[in-house]
């Protein structure tokens, strides 16, 4: 790929998610928790699993925000500002990596099986169908529950479900594509059939797949979050899902709000800015739905 | 369309197979032995031979598998780990709580979201669309839990408007059968599990009817009925709306499927005892046959709602040729 191309590929981008409004705050959002989660280990003001004590030399359990902890304390005595950078790093890996993963996936099933058709078509769908028979989270829970709690399953457990829906949408449109006259015309060419998937196809459906993979990395947080809150997550690597089970085993949920909310927001905030972004590739996929 | 129906159902039955072997050779591969969690280890030799028996771990794979399929359509489900009583029946009973839970909160979000997204589509731009459009979208972005435990803060454990959890209040029974329905304790309890769920779809329905409702205002028999003289609010709910509803109805199928995984969050933070809790509870314990038939029985209504959805589809949208049938 020359350089003018990937160059062209950003600035289009970067005017996408300018000319609309819900785009550019998702990809503010998105640049603020992305510079957190790398800079974690740097800006964190205490370790992780440290029981802090305060000025008065006192455990420092529960505490409201205060100068001393801005967020709070954990029933522990934990800084949950710390355990929240900390956790947003993993909690925007597991998203990315998931996300990234699964639109690949489903990407290349929705490709192949749209534009060979027939046989291979019917196969892919038949799996995308058992796949679709799933349900998300019990499979999720199964999975963890045999194989142990690790951030590597769960990275796992949800590749495995979440391509099926960018599969479906795009054959559907890689349908639609491929009888149109420039494809007729580069097969007529004698293009071989990964050139023209690849170098005709995907390029035109290229709002479709980002909007998915937006959608894709929305539903890993989400998906993760969910796991984790009902106890299945890597007890080593914190993530925002596991800071809130920790809460509501610690049965504090009546009294501790603040430790309740604050990772509530960053997902929230997450999960919103990538369903914005994916709004604002939605309306370039579909014209029509700006002009409304 | 006979042809289809037929095609359609033995597809499911095939899909419904081939989970159910997924789900076999999943619990079978798992690391470990599996027979540590079923006998252990500290029995002596004969006690640990016979139950391995007992529960046809010792037969070669493809019998195991062949008993597994027999056991489950002849509803032998095998018994619990922990409290050794049949899967199907602590099955049976929760299995109706969860439907129920899920009935009620799958009205709701699809109720109010087609009217949402009628009215908003009727006043598009306005400030009732813009706002209702990012609230959804927030509210689709907060995970159950989230939306849940807000509920449970504000209405249950602040101002005590609402039960913090559970089907019924503890010492008081439920009337079994359809009366329970209607019992004043079990649609107390209800009300909060449901509007979590339903508030956390909410965005589905209400931005495919929107969109669905503008395409549909811009033909040609919706001119024709305002050039009728038709009042606005004929045209919007008798006119477009009756077919806007269609992608509405698409959707609902795959959207039910979604629900019933998510199912398993707003249970565990209400406390409610439907099919969700019991799978986390199974899966925390190792109690693999319950977490099994669990996890079958999930699938399966999926699989069955989502055939039921495409069939009555077909009937309800003349436009489609189905290959075989009538035009």
């Amino acid at each position: 790929m020359k350089f003018s191309i990937i160059k062209d590929f950003l600035v289009a981008q970067y005017k996408i998610i300018r000319g609309n409004r819900f785009g550019m705050f998702g990809a503010v959002i998105l640049l603020f928790f992305g510079t957190i989660a790398l800079l974690a280990p740097y800006i964190a003001p205490h370790e992780l699993w440290e029981s802090l004590r305060d000025s008065g030399g006192k455990l420092a359990i529960l505490r409201q925000p205060s100068l001393e902890f801005p967020l709070g304390t954990t029933a522990m005595g934990r800084d949950i500002l710390s355990q929240l950078i900390l956790a947003t790093r993993t909690t925007v890996l597991i998203g990315l990596t998931s996300g990234l993963v699964s639109i690949l996936i489903g990407a290349n099933i929705g490709l192949l099986a749209g534009y060979y058709g027939g046989k291979l078509d019917e196969v892919f769908m038949r799996f995308t169908d058992i796949i679709y028979g799933m349900p998300f989270l019990p499979f999720l829970i199964v999975l963890i529950s045999l194989f142990g709690r690790n951030i590597w399953f769960v990275i796992i457990a949800i590749c495995c479900i979440i391509w099926r829906t960018s599969a479906r949408v795009i054959r559907a449109q890689v349908m639609s594509i491929r009888q149109r006259q420039y494809i007729q015309a580069a097969k007529a060419r004698g293009c071989s059939n990964f050139r023209i998937i690849y170098g005709h196809i995907m390029p035109n459906i290229l709002p479709l797949l980002l909007l998915y993979t937006a959608f894709n990395i929305a539903w890993s947080v989400l998906a993760e979050a969910g796991a984790s809150f009902l106890g299945f997550s890597d007890p080593n690597n914190i993530t925002w899902g596991g800071m809130l089970y920790n809460l509501w085993i610690s049965g504090k949920i009546r009294t501790a709000w603040w430790w309740f909310a604050t990772p509530s927001i960053c997902i929230i905030l997450l999960v919103s800015a990538l369903v914005f972004i994916s709004r604002a590739y939605e309306e370039v996929a579909n014209p029509r739905l700006k002009q409304r | 369309m006979q042809e289809f129906i037929i095609r359609r159902t033995i597809y499911t039955l095939f899909t419904i197979f081939a989970v159910a072997t997924i789900l076999f050779f999943i619990f079978r591969i798992m690391p470990g032995d599996p027979t540590a969690q079923v006998i252990s280890p500290a029995l002596d030799e004969a006690s640990q031979a016979r139950l391995k028996e007992a529960f046809g771990l010792d037969k070669p794979l493809y019998i195991q598998y062949a008993l597994y399929l027999k056991g489950l359509v002849t509803l032998e489900w095998g018994r619990s780990f922990t409290t050794s009583k049949p899967v199907f029946d602590i099955l049976k009973y929760r299995f109706w709580n969860t439907v129920f839970l899920m009935g009620a909160a799958m009205s709701f979000t699809l109720i109010l979201g087609t009217a949402l997204g009628m009215i908003m589509a009727w006043k598009r731009g306005g400030p009732l669309d813009v706002s209702a459009t990012v609230s959804a979208l927030v509210l689709q972005s907060a995970p159950p839990f989230v939306t849940g435990i807000l509920f449970l803060m504000v209405l249950s454990y602040k101002l005590d408007l609402f039960p913090t959890g559970g089907m019924n209040t503890p010492g008081e029974r439920l009337p079994t059968g359809i009366a329970m329905l209607f019992n004043k304790d079990f649609l107390h309890h209800l009300v909060l599990p449901a509007i979590t769920t339903a508030f956390y779809y909410l965005a589905t329905p209400m931005l495919i009817m929107r969109d669905s409702m503008l395409e549909v205002t811009g033909s040609d028999y919706i001119e024709l009925a305002q050039a009728k003289g038709l009042s606005p609010a004929t045209v919007m709910i008798k006119h477009a709306a009756r077919n806007a509803l269609l992608p509405v109805f698409t959707v609902s199928s795959v959207l039910i499927g979604f629900a019933l995984g998510g199912q398993v969050i707003v249970e565990q933070v209400f406390s409610w005892p439907g099919m969700g809790q019991l799978m986390v509870e199974a899966a925390s314990s190792h109690d693999y046959p319950v977490a099994q038939a669990t996890f079958l029985l999930l699938a399966v209504l999926i699989v069955v709602l989502n055939l039921l959805a495409d069939i009555s589809y077909c009937y309800l949208d003349p436009r489609i040729s189905v290959p075989g049938g009538k035009k």
